[in-house]
């Protein structure tokens, strides 16, 4: 286990109408090593608030988060972002070793390393490019080798293919596999797609709607490449369809 | 050289060949509007004895020390306000109070205070500059996506990191913005400075031909001082594509 969520609760406090409104409650939550771990929910349901706590950029209101095991000189975690978040200054390779640069790793090592990324995510010859010279799939290639370039035990997805086109989806989504097979990285991705929750996870945590708990917990067990159309899939997506109906229901009766 | 560009050269041309012939022609009384060639024969003479060069000299002095010192402090004052809310609360009324000041206003002021040489004409300019600067680069930290800096806390950066590697360059294209209407509001400045108690500078020689009623050489104080501003803007545009690269330009 890696990371551990015990009982954990996060408000936010409007300062306007001095209301304090729960974003997510109780939520007791293991990390394991190695799984990708699928955050579902329908929208405002606290998910990515949850992935910011895992990633400490915010403290959670209740509760505490525990990080059992010792992590060595790598970083514990390292975030993808929904809007790619690249410093529009700074080129291809100069994104990808911002987090060595910062963490005082020397020039030739951090470069090197910035390579063996891009060559691992497919972005080989873009090396020298600034962000707004790349399409939006390229774009999230970038966030993901500048997420790795710190050698993270856990990388956090916040929804990172929701901005993209249907075709591209699908590609960045197996892409998104064999990097995950490859490093042998543990991912922990928000979403609100039911396909893509069915695709990639081997862990489906779904949670309710604001504020958000867990409401269930489906271990995914089918053998990859998985498909859509398939009939255990396709049980499976019906199944967590009538879930998450329930919860898009409630959001939008309250 | 494309259609458009012929349409503007041929503008220019056509006007100044007019205003040639209409005043050789005597249709113009040369008193109040001399004719081109004359200006650029009177502007060769002053170049020649060395009093249109001395005069450019003393000026770019006074415009340079005040940019270079206003920016300074704009840029420094700018971010720190930007990034650090404390120093914008501390800064923000100064800004409200001063910024709709003319700062010509001040320059009474300061020579009052500093004595008629060049510190309050320097000042005067600095303070101009300072306040245009300062305010564009407050405007571009402010205008940095948040995300960006969650991003850059993310990967392990401090807070003096983020600053010198995330609000600095976010805020360049603003800064840059601050320092070409500082550039054109340090030669309005100059201008005015050098109207009152001094005895050279651009300023000074094109307020002098006024006084004489010497028409040609305030056309040519009005020409260099065109000139100076058009060099400011190239050399301002060329910085910031040296410095700023990833900026998208339309053309």
């Amino acid at each position: 286990m890696l990371l551990a969520l015990r009982d954990v609760g996060k408000a936010w406090h409007i300062a306007r109408t001095g209301e304090r409104v729960p974003a997510v409650e109780a939520i007791t939550l293991d990390v394991a090593a190695g799984e990708f771990l699928i955050l579902l929910g329908p929208s405002g349901c606290g998910k990515s608030t949850l992935l910011q706590i895992m990633a400490g950029l915010e403290l959670p209101s209740s509760g505490a988060i525990e990080f059992p095991t010792p992590t060595g000189s790598g970083k514990l975690t390292s975030m993808v972002f929904q809007e790619y978040a690249l410093f529009p200054w700074r080129t291809v390779l100069a994104n990808v070793g911002f987090g060595p640069e910062v963490r005082g790793v020397p020039r030739r090592e951090r470069e090197e390393r910035a390579r063996r990324l891009i060559e691992l995510v497919n972005l080989r010859g873009a090396e020298t490019r600034y962000p707004h010279e790349l399409s939006g799939g390229m774009r999230q290639r970038v966030a993901l080798a500048r997420a790795l370039a710190n050698d993270p035990q856990i990388l956090l997805f916040d929804e990172p293919l929701a901005a993209l086109d249907a075709q591209t989806r699908r590609v960045m989504q197996d892409e998104l596999l064999r990097i995950w097979a490859e490093t042998g990285k543990t991912f922990v991705y928000v979403t609100h797609s039911l396909q893509e929750a069915v695709l990639l996870g081997t862990r489906i945590v779904l949670m309710t709607a604001g504020p958000g708990r867990i409401k269930q917990v489906e271990e995914v067990t089918l053998p990859r490449p998985r498909h859509l159309t398939g009939r255990a899939e396709a049980a499976l997506l019906d199944r967590l369809d009538a879930l998450l109906g329930e919860e898009v229901q409630r959001a939008m009766a309250s | 050289m494309t259609a458009s560009h012929w349409r503007q050269l041929a503008s220019v041309a056509g006007l100044l060949l007019a205003w040639q012939i209409l005043v050789q022609a005597g249709r113009i009384n040369p008193l109040f509007l001399p004719a081109p060639l004359s200006v650029l024969g009177a502007m060769w003479e002053m170049t020649r004895s060395g009093e249109l060069p001395w005069a450019v000299l003393v000026s770019l002095n006074r415009v340079v020390q005040g940019f270079v010192y206003g920016s300074l402090a704009g840029v420094l004052l700018g971010l720190l306000a930007g990034a650090i809310r404390w120093v914008e609360d501390l800064l923000d009324p100064w800004v409200a109070a001063v910024y709709p000041i003319p700062k010509s206003a001040l320059f009474p002021l300061f020579m009052l205070w500093f004595g008629l040489g060049n510190p309050s004409k320097i000042l005067t300019i600095a303070v101009g500059v300072l306040f245009l600067v300062l305010v564009n680069t407050m405007a571009g930290v402010h205008a940095i996506n948040p995300v960006l800096l969650k991003a850059a806390r993310d990967l392990g950066a401090s807070r003096a990191q983020i600053f010198v590697k995330v609000i600095l360059p976010g805020a360049l294209p603003s800064i840059f913005t601050g320092l070409r209407l500082g550039a054109g509001m340090a030669l309005i400045l100059v201008f005015i400075t050098e109207i009152e108690a001094t005895k050279a500078g651009l300023g000074f020689l094109l307020w002098e031909a006024f006084q004489l009623m010497d028409t040609r050489h305030v056309f040519v104080g009005v020409v260099t001082f065109g000139l100076l501003g058009v060099a400011t803007t190239w050399l301002l545009q060329w910085l910031e594509r040296v410095t700023c690269p990833w900026i998208q330009r339309s053309n």
